[in-house]
């Protein structure tokens, strides 16, 4: 299917406020492409402080064929190495999360200190400079507690940007002293682009989510004005409303609530704190908190639900008693790993001040609509009869966003920077 | 309508979740033997085989000393876990349990572990039980629990005390013996003491009064359990009997004993390979898992000694930076020099590098 047109000239040609064509979805070859370019080269959100709460804590994660270690250090900085030993290459740390004194592979013991530098290699003669040997490293960065990682030689260098807009809106939520009460890795049978382009609109949310569609109002991520449904834009009208008398009482509160979007940035993000429905406290059947303890010093249970996306892989969301993150890993073109990880406050009790399923279970549902969602998008798109398909201008513009985000990324490193501006200001 | 689901299922003592026991009653059996009976903090069942040891943690004088004391209630009593104690003069532990340990209190506990266990089979077996002295709580876990379970086993237990008041569990024995059941008894006193009437064995176990009282003890599977000495003579004159020393089985976790023989300045005993006494030049190091038993100078590092008694362990570096030797210490106490290899909550949690670890006292280690 794909190989007549060159990828440089996919991206060219691609039309704006359309789905991609088919080999964006399908081809091994642009899979390849965007393991080497966007999940190469881009920080990518693996996972959270909680994950590796204490000195010598380690977690692996894969990104396609590359293993990364996260570390946390004896003075509770984090690091990351590549999981792989200097000396004939065998990954280092085996399991997805445990605890070390040193990092020591296992095949013939070389050992190296939580700085990455070779300790120990017996054997090796007088010869052997240890120093050349040790473990190489890997950008890794906190944002408020959520560790990003970046495989690159040179790390974009906005996420400073990023985090700066970003933090205020979720240190409150204290995600460093929250402990993971869940996580879910979920396969999903599609390409990545499909999974995050499914997250970027609300559009099928009414027809597919009747979990979700309890606490969260659809309007939140675009309305289309049309008058067909009276009830509907009275809706929306009173969502708008909402909106706007809640960020007002949020901000005084001091928690920042307003859109920042800057989703064509290289390490492109928005957020947005979103009214829920009901009792308008977190993402649960009854809309009320699932945990009992409150997050950091917040005391108000009723602070909606604040959502943190970030390019190409991530979104979060943020309320008064629990965290969800996700984490989106391609495994291949027409497979990827959901990560899901639901915090609460480190003392909250299982049993006590939570219950697991209640915490869980609106997200257990929705996560798996969607992989259902995702995986019949690309069983369409190996179809002969698939062709891009118009976007709606109302409930998909932040589906563009991803899509322009992407295409920009790919051209700016196929076809240089000049090419790269011409494709966005066409 | 809601369906009622039942109690939840309860969950087994896991002490790497849940290293607190709690003691609930504290029982005199002899003038010097106290039987202290724990429960888990939260409802959940002990896990055992009859034989098996607990590693308690105690704080005593400042200190944490590290005690191993073998259970001696049924395992198919899984709700509540007992050990029995004897009262031993000037050791620390044993006496600070029989002044202190009262119902409402809570230590910590590793375990249980231990291979000196004949197992639970339904199939019947003929076993002979040796016990000296507080030697006895692994034989009576075992002939507990085969009754509890109705494992009518044709076991003869020989139970070796001071006098008849110092007889432990002697009237639980006798009630074991009732009809219906394969359990012989017989006691063996070096003195009549304050019982006049004594009519059971007097003197010390020997070949020929084994004979009269289990005149097919070739046929049987031996379990000894008791002092040191007491366990050379019965292996000594078991050998001598021809028996056949590959159905033997033994243990001793009379560390206070033998640590106060040797402050008394009593001449160490001789040397035997499988007697596992602290030989005057080093501490006695046991491997739990293999049963390995060495003698480890307390200047050497653990693996070192091993490695001397051609005993094989997985190390690397040899100074405590690649973790590769890591183990757990259940009972005794090292000095240890490590190089960034283990962590302190690893260290707290019991572990040690045994390529950097040198002895203090007897230990017994998880290998």
């Amino acid at each position: 299917m794909s190989s007549e047109i060159s990828i440089e000239a996919l991206l060219t040609r691609r039309k704006k406020g359309y789905s991609l064509e088919a080999p964006f979805y399908t081809s091994e070859e642009i899979f390849k492409l965007d393991m080497e370019i966007i999940f190469g080269r881009h920080w990518l959100h693996v996972g959270v402080e909680p994950d590796v709460p204490e000195p010598g804590d380690v977690m692996v994660v894969d990104i396609g064929k590359t293993s990364v270690i996260v570390m946390r250090d004896d003075d509770m900085e984090l690091r990351a190495y590549h999981n792989v030993c200097r000396h004939r290459g065998a990954r280092i740390i085996l399991k997805d999360k445990t605890s070390v004194g040193n990092l020591v592979c296992s095949y013939h013991q070389w050992t190296y200190g939580q700085d990455g530098e070779l300790l120990f290699a017996e054997h090796m003669g007088n010869d052997f400079d240890r120093k050349c040997r040790n473990l190489k490293k890997v950008h890794i960065r906190s944002v408020g507690g959520l560790i990003f990682i970046c495989l690159a030689e040179e790390a974009p260098d906005d996420i400073d940007r990023m985090a700066a807009a970003i933090e205020p809106y979720i240190l409150p939520h204290d995600l460093r002293n929250c402990k993971v009460a869940k996580t879910v890795d979920l396969i999903e049978k599609g390409n990545w682009k499909l999974t995050m382009e499914n997250n970027r609109e609300c559009y099928h949310c009414v027809g597919n989510h009747p979990e979700l569609t309890i606490p969260l109002f659809e309007y939140g991520f675009g309305f289309a004005p049309d008058g067909t449904n009276p009830k509907r834009m009275e809706h929306a009208a009173k969502y708008e409303a909402l909106v706007q008398s809640c960020h007002a009482g949020w901000e005084a509160a001091g928690f920042p609530s307003r859109e920042v979007e800057r989703l064509a940035d290289v390490t492109g993000f928005r957020t947005e704190r979103l009214p829920l429905d009901g009792a308008g406290e977190a993402h649960t059947k009854d809309t009320r908190s699932a945990s009992r303890k409150l997050l950091g010093s917040i005391g108000e249970r009723k602070l909606g639900a604040l959502s943190f996306w970030t390019q190409p892989n991530s979104w979060n969301h943020f309320m008064s008693d629990h965290i969800v993150t996700f984490s989106v890993l391609p495994l291949g073109p027409d497979r990827n790993l959901l990560r899901t990880r639901w915090l609460v406050h480190k003392d909250a009790v299982e049993g006590v001040d939570y219950d697991l399923n209640r915490l869980t279970e609106v997200w257990e549902a929705t996560n798996q609509q969607d992989a259902d969602l995702v995986e019949i998008s690309h069983k369409g798109t190996l179809s002969p009869a698939y062709e891009p398909g118009p976007y709606s201008p109302y409930t998909e513009p932040l589906v563009e966003k991803f899509t322009e985000w992407y295409v920009g990324r790919m051209s700016e490193h196929l076809l240089g920077k000049q090419a790269a501006m011409g494709v966005a200001a066409e | 309508m809601q369906q009622d689901a039942g109690p939840p299922p309860v969950r087994n003592w896991d002490p790497e979740t849940d290293d607190t026991l709690v003691c609930r009653a504290v029982r005199d059996e002899t003038q010097d033997v106290k039987t202290f009976v724990f429960a888990p903090r939260h409802p959940c069942l002990f896990r055992f085989k009859p034989g098996q040891f607990i590693t308690l943690e105690l704080p005593i004088g400042g200190e944490t000393i590290h005690r191993s004391y073998t259970v001696s209630s049924s395992a198919a009593r899984p709700h509540r876990l007992s050990i029995t104690v004897k009262r031993v003069p000037g050791g620390p532990v044993s006496n600070w349990l029989h002044d202190h340990l009262k119902p409402g209190d809570t230590i910590r506990a590793v375990g249980p572990l231990g291979e000196f266990t004949p197992g639970v089979s339904e199939a019947p077996r003929k076993f002979l039980f040796l016990s000296g002295g507080s030697g006895i709580t692994p034989l009576m876990s075992m002939t507990r629990t085969f009754d509890d379970l109705g494992d009518d086993h044709d076991i003869i237990f020989v139970h070796a005390a001071r006098t008849p008041a110092d007889i432990v569990f002697r009237r639980e024995l006798d009630a074991l013996t009732g009809p219906g059941r394969h359990l012989r008894v017989a006691h063996v006193c070096e003195e009549v003491g304050g019982e006049a009437h004594w009519a059971g064995f007097t003197g010390r176990l020997s070949l020929p009064m084994l004979g009269l009282i289990a005149p097919d003890f070739k046929d049987r599977e031996v379990f000894v359990c008791g002092p040191g000495p007491f366990m050379k003579a019965v292996r000594a004159f078991l050998e001598e009997g021809g028996f056949d020393m590959s159905r033997y089985h033994q243990e001793s976790f009379n560390f206070e004993e033998m640590a106060a023989v040797l402050a008394a300045g009593a001449p160490p005993p001789m040397a035997a390979p499988i007697l596992d006494m602290p030989s005057p030049t080093g501490f006695r190091v046991e491997f739990a898992k293999s049963g390995k038993v060495f003698t480890c100078p307390p200047d050497m590092p653990v693996a070192d000694a091993a490695s001397a008694a051609d005993i094989r362990v997985p190390t690397s570096c040899s100074q405590g930076l690649c973790g590769t030797c890591k183990t757990r210490l259940i009972a005794g106490t090292v000095e240890m020099n490590h190089t960034g290899g283990i962590r302190k909550r690893e260290i707290d949690q019991g572990l040690i590098l045994l390529c950097c670890s040198r002895p203090t006292s007897d230990l017994v280690i998880e290998r």
